[in-house]
């Protein structure tokens, strides 16, 4: 099977400061990948680049074959949709209005809202459940509201791949889990291609099926999931050592943070 | 209350003011001399304050809107300032040209204006962490750069050069006949059409440049766009009013509060506001100590300057 995303030599320098070296990967159809680094590892500037924001130094990036640089913006909105942190989001749009505007890459200037539109609209909602605050200001929502909001809008979008930028960071633990059972459910029954900025190391290992994991732009380890906490690098990830133990309802391996 | 019903009302309003304002003040008893006042006198000024004030809150609106800010109009980001000094520098060096029918006046000025706005962005541009403090700090400094050169062309400028640039800097209406109007309109008109052109995009920009390329928007070459049709708009008017401060910052924050940040809507309802509003600031000008005449400048920055400090505690930190 051909990659939908294959990331090739990705190099970012920025005032003669290397951000990104050498990176690459790839992403199947249908495939979920976290990206794991310590803060400043160079997830977001590898995101900019996914999104077309900062232009790569050197190195390919090819999205169903053809060369990210080559596609106008409209053109790579149709392939990849992103939904960024949930913060600083006050703004005076309805939600419904907020979710339509995800339709804009599937416009000209002078076509009108169409069947097509209302149905990709539709889903979204029903999908992401925000029937119930379809008319509320974007402003008056909770965290996890607004990130259940920001995914309806990218799911609009009818991309193959979606990026996300720690969707749950500002989350309780309550509405962590429903956002990423969302995202497990874009992945698995919608066959969405995922690929997620993390910060939660065990979600990654449980739930995503591989991992890129960078260190001062480098690529530390990149692989299937569940072997990362086999690794030797997991305690270079982080500079931390790691304890294991079996999660008491699923049986799955987690690791804690040491504490000596 | 729907976005359409705040439309209605606001349609009703606008032609209540354009209607009535016409017809306040009249000292002369001779219908006839009123007739004649009417018809080419108050007529086409209110018309001539109407076009305006809608290109001038319509500049003001996508500015905030690029910008995220509600403090980020042609006025504070140095832009006016620039076409002001176009249009000085045209007056004292006493050019006569004009190009495709358009006068020199009001191509200096744009000139001024693209130049203020390019400068301004590329500022902005240095550093990709720019803050929206630094961004309204440059257009403070580069409206006090411009104006010390307009008051050095003015130093310069004999008595009556130098007292037509006074009175002009205030910011004032004052027509006669249809000329002016009709030098205005198209380029009120162009602008008008090309930002509703871009209704979406604009919505778009407001989420931030991130989510607006993710979306698919070619943010830069919308921008280059904007600036470009703006500036041009904000020339036209400030080379035939003067600098008339503040309309673009108060009236689409207003309209906002009204009727929502979608531009399909808030495009309307901004032209027609903006439109009133100065017509009824210039009515209010002609009116307070008549038959003295007080520039409309002097009456929008006296709302102006307490709105901005409002807007200023209100937003403790700027662009959130």
């Amino acid at each position: 099977m051909t990659a939908l995303l294959n990331v090739e030599a990705l190099c970012l320098e920025v005032d003669q400061k290397t951000l990104l070296s050498n990176i690459s990967f790839s992403l199947l159809q249908g495939d979920y990948l976290c990206i794991l680094g310590a803060n400043g590892a160079g997830k977001s500037s590898l995101l900019k680049i996914l999104m077309g924001i900062n232009k790569a130094t050197s190195g390919n990036i090819l999205l169903n074959q053809q060369n990210l640089a080559d596609l106008s913006q409209k053109k790579r909105a149709h392939q990849l949709s992103y939904v960024p942190q949930a913060q600083g989001h006050q703004l005076s749009f309805s939600v419904e209005e907020f979710i339509k505007m995800g339709r804009y890459a599937h416009h000209s200037a002078l076509s009108d809202w169409q069947q097509a539109d209302r149905v990709a609209v539709e889903r979204a909602i029903s999908i992401t459940h925000t029937e119930d605050f379809l008319h509320r200001k974007m402003s008056t929502l909770s965290g996890g509201e607004v990130q259940r909001v920001l995914i309806a809008a990218a799911v609009c979008q009818q991309t193959p791949i979606l990026l996300l930028d720690e969707p749950t960071s500002f989350l309780d633990p309550h509405h962590q889990i429903e956002v990423h059972k969302l995202i497990h459910t874009l992945n698995q029954q919608h066959g969405i291609s995922i690929i997620e900025v993390s910060h939660d190391l065990n979600h990654a290992t449980q739930h995503s099926q591989h991992i890129l994991a960078l260190k001062q732009g480098e690529t530390l380890w990149y692989g299937d999931s569940s072997a990362l906490l086999q690794s030797q690098q997991l305690h270079s990830l982080y500079e931390q050592e790691f304890v294991f133990t079996h999660h008491p309802q699923s049986g799955a391996i987690v690791a804690l943070p040491s504490e000596s | 209350m729907k976005p359409i019903h705040i439309l209605i009302l606001i349609i009703i309003i606008s032609c209540l003011i354009v209607g009535i304002s016409p017809h306040l003040g009249f000292t002369a008893n001779n219908p006839e001399i009123q007739q004649h006042i009417l018809t080419q006198l108050r007529i086409p000024r209110v018309l001539f304050a109407f076009v305006a004030g809608a290109g001038l809150a319509l500049c003001g609106m996508v500015f905030q809107a690029m910008f995220h800010n509600p403090l980020a109009t042609p006025f504070t980001l140095g832009v006016a300032s620039g076409a002001s000094l176009g249009a000085a520098s045209y007056v004292y060096l006493g050019f006569g040209f004009s190009l495709l029918g358009i006068d020199g006046v009001t191509l200096s000025a744009f000139v001024g204006a693209l130049l203020a706005i390019s400068f301004v962005y590329s500022i902005s541009r240095l550093h990709s962490g720019f803050s929206p403090e630094t961004l309204l700090l440059t257009g403070v400094a580069i409206s006090f750069f411009f104006s010390s050169l307009i008051l050095f062309t003015q130093y310069l400028s004999d008595v009556s050069d130098s007292f037509q640039i006074i009175r002009w800097l205030m910011g004032s209406l004052n027509t006669v006949g249809y000329h002016d109007l009709l030098q205005l309109l198209p380029f009120v008109a162009l602008c008008t059409f090309a930002i509703l052109f871009l209704r979406r995009e604009l919505n778009l920009l407001m989420l931030g440049d991130e989510l607006a390329l993710s979306r698919g928007v070619s943010v830069h070459h919308i921008r280059y766009t904007l600036f470009f049709v703006s500036s041009l708009c904000v020339g036209a008017i400030v080379a035939l009013c003067g600098p008339i401060g503040f309309v673009g910052m108060m009236v689409p924050h207003i309209c906002r509060l009204l009727i929502g940040s979608n531009h399909s809507w808030l495009i309307p309802a901004t032209l027609l506001v903006g439109g009133s509003f100065l017509v009824l600031c210039d009515t209010l000008a002609r009116l307070i100590i008549a038959p003295t005449e007080i520039p409309v400048g002097v009456i929008t920055t006296l709302l102006g300057g307490p709105f901005f400090l409002w807007l200023l505690i209100k937003f403790k930190r700027i662009g959130t």
